[in-house]
């Protein structure tokens, strides 16, 4: 593959690459922190994400190479650069295969992704866990009518990265990094093995999913220095997403059953979020649509103190203005149904100067039982203010 | 009673079953020209082109948006279509895909490339506009022939042609116009104007359209399509480039997977 690539970039061929770049500028605030703390109070940052895809002249072939990396202004381990995606696509009538380092999501809820699992999850990126790291895969699907079984073989396991510790929305506890520990007796060389069959019927979305191999979710196993070293288990784990789509309303489920092997320290648990959104259309004659959605978060560990969504509610309002800045945004309230924690969240992004884009992304722990799993965040209400720019 | 009486009598009597009789004759007749016009633009399979959006507000300001798409002719149903977007820049890569079933709600899904997401979302959004601009989503949407009722309204020349004008009334749910009137030439059966009136049934919208081309097979494009919207002064217009009825198109094109792998 890495052949095709040398191929791809021969000075002939690069012009039928298509390159495309993605310039963003991003601030992050942190008014909770006291001025006193060694915590960051704010930091700046700057990432290129670049994508050069290609077809090699071929109907059936598409080869796509997707680096990112940034600076930051606080610097050390909040530099940072990944390759997203380093691949060769070929298609055929009702099946295709994938190789090399790809990005997948699975799952139809908004407030959490449960059955989303093939990528490990970037922490150092973003907040919300939809930013995650390329993961090398071989992808073998076949195309039915109205569904898709897809096969996945993930050599390479990728570990977490974690925010260093002066960074306010950090784990409570200090980490070794580089030390993990594994399930598999092969550690890191461990390949796990996935499968899902989704498609549609009418008005029903669904995926049946099921993976086996090392959890992208760690556990932490106390030193007797006092810190923590990041244990990656061997889990099995079967997933179910489905999406009713009728008229304004659509309604979610998300489900995970995992279980785990026997040295591991956490038991077997499922997990499963479902809701609802609702949307007005035109409200009041305007151009303005308004959504109501709400999605309820529920885990059979039932463990307020270590999981975070264990019985937790998220009710919010979604407006798109329908103006040609594409203005829109979703702003709502994660409550844990056990206690008093409550969380609020907003994501509002509009076009500027053409066709660049900015973004405001809040978080407010509004208020934070000590018991809860979240209760570390207590300080750290942060304003993310981003700007990206495409050539 | 003078006969004169007796011939208003009967006249009386008549008279609503005469402009019944006309009424449903005008039904007919705007379905049969519908129809025609249907039929010319039946069996082209599959086709694909380039868009270009101009977005033009009350001040003359313009905004741009670039879209490719490539459509199925589906035999007894809708047709399937595949959106790519290019500009503006912030949504390039953005894909979505339809499946249109006349008077049956629309099966859609959008396609978010930076978290590689597929999206179920609602069709229900008929008279919401398409990106910000004057197209509402039913004005680009498939046109089937169940979708409106017709009804002939008279022959009328229009700029360089001789027309039919015939007003359609939609059928299908959470439409946002009461009623079109469109005028179709009467040698080719192609659309040259339609007015969009809205919920208050008071005149919203006229789209033109010009630079008619004729591709193989015999189909009938215009190149330029000019939206105006005459309540609130913004108007749209579409230039359309590289129609291709010939590379072959199927079903297999035009599903989730497909989606994410269009360049």
């Amino acid at each position: 593959m890495l052949g095709i690539f040398a191929l791809a970039s021969s000075l002939s061929a690069w012009a039928d690459v298509d390159r495309q770049f993605e310039l963003s500028l991003q601030g992050q605030f942190f008014p909770g922190i006291h001025s006193g703390s060694s915590d960051v109070r704010e930091q700046f940052f700057a990432g290129l994400e670049a994508e050069f895809t290609s077809d090699f002249d071929s109907d059936h072939l598409i080869g796509t190479f997707l680096p990112y990396g940034r600076i930051a202004s606080t610097g050390g381990e909040m530099n940072h650069a990944d390759i997203r995606e380093l691949n060769l696509l070929y298609t055929a009538d009702n099946w295709e295969a994938i190789g090399g380092i790809s990005r997948v999501f699975w799952g139809v809820t908004e407030s959490g992704h449960l059955v989303d699992i093939i990528n490990q999850t970037d922490r150092l990126e973003g907040f919300d866990g939809e930013d995650k790291l390329g993961q090398t895969m071989v992808r073998a699907s076949r195309l039915f009518d109205q569904s898709v079984l897809d096969l996945y073989v993930l050599p390479g396991f990728r570990e977490r990265a974690f925010l260093p510790s002066d960074q306010p929305l950090a784990l409570p506890f200090p980490i070794e990094d580089g030390k993990a520990l594994y399930g598999a007796r092969n550690g890191q060389q461990h390949v796990d093995l996935a499968a899902r069959f989704s498609g549609y019927r009418g008005i029903i979305d669904y995926g049946l999913s099921w993976f086996n191999g090392t959890s992208r979710d760690p556990e932490f196993i106390a030193q007797s220095n006092g810190t923590f070293r990041p244990r990656y288990p061997l889990i099995n784990q079967w997933g179910l997403d489905l999406q009713l789509t009728r008229g304004s309303w659509l309604w979610k489920l998300e489900a995970i059953h995992r279980a785990f092997e026997t040295d591991a320290l956490t038991s077997d648990f499922s997990a499963g979020i479902s809701g609802a959104e609702y949307t007005m259309y035109e409200l009041a004659n305007s151009l303005f649509d308004l959504g109501l959605l709400a999605e309820w978060h529920v885990d059979s560990r039932d463990d307020r103190a270590t999981v975070p969504l264990q019985n937790d509610l998220f009710a919010g309002i979604r407006a798109s203005f329908n103006d040609t800045q594409s203005s829109e945004f979703l702003a709502g309230v994660f409550s844990d149904l056990d206690d008093s924690s409550s969380s609020f969240r907003l994501e509002a992004s509009r076009r500027v100067l053409g066709d660049a884009r900015i973004t405001l992304e809040a978080q407010s722990f509004i208020d934070v039982d000590p018991n809860n799993a979240i209760s570390y965040l207590q300080d750290s209400d942060f304003i993310v203010l981003s700007l990206q720019l495409f050539f | 009673m003078r006969p004169i009486s007796v011939l208003f009598a009967f006249i009386a009597l008549f008279l609503p079953q005469l402009s019944l009789a006309d009424a449903s004759n005008d039904r007919a007749r705007g379905l049969e020209i519908a129809t025609e016009a249907d039929q010319r633009d039946s069996g082209w399979q599959y086709q694909s082109s380039d868009m270009e959006m101009i977005l033009r507000n009350r001040a003359g300001k313009e905004s741009r948006r670039k879209i490719s798409s490539r459509q199925l002719e589906v035999e007894g149903d809708g047709d399937k279509t595949l959106s790519l977007f290019h500009e503006p820049r912030d949504v390039r890569g953005t894909a979505m895909l339809t499946f249109s079933h006349g008077l049956e709600p629309d099966d859609q899904w959008l396609y978010l490339p930076a978290i590689k997401r597929v999206k179920r979302i609602s069709s229900r959004n008929r008279s919401g506009p398409f990106m910000g601009s004057e197209f509402a989503f039913e004005d680009l949407s498939s046109q089937e022939l169940d979708k409106y009722d017709y009804r002939y309204l008279q022959d009328e020349s229009c700029g360089a042609y001789q027309c039919y004008v015939i007003e359609r009334i939609p059928l299908y749910e959470n439409s946002g116009y009461t009623r079109q009137i469109v005028w179709l030439d009467q040698a080719e059966f192609r659309s040259i104007k339609i007015e969009y009136y809205d919920r208050k049934d008071e005149l919203l919208k006229t789209l033109d359209f010009s630079d008619y081309q004729e591709y193989p097979g015999g189909y009938w494009r215009a190149d330029r399509m000019e939206m105006t919207n005459h309540q609130t002064g913004k108007s749209t217009t579409l230039l359309w480039f590289n129609y291709d009825f010939e590379t072959p198109l199927k079903s297999g094109d035009f599903n989730k997977n497909a989606l994410k792998r269009l360049l």
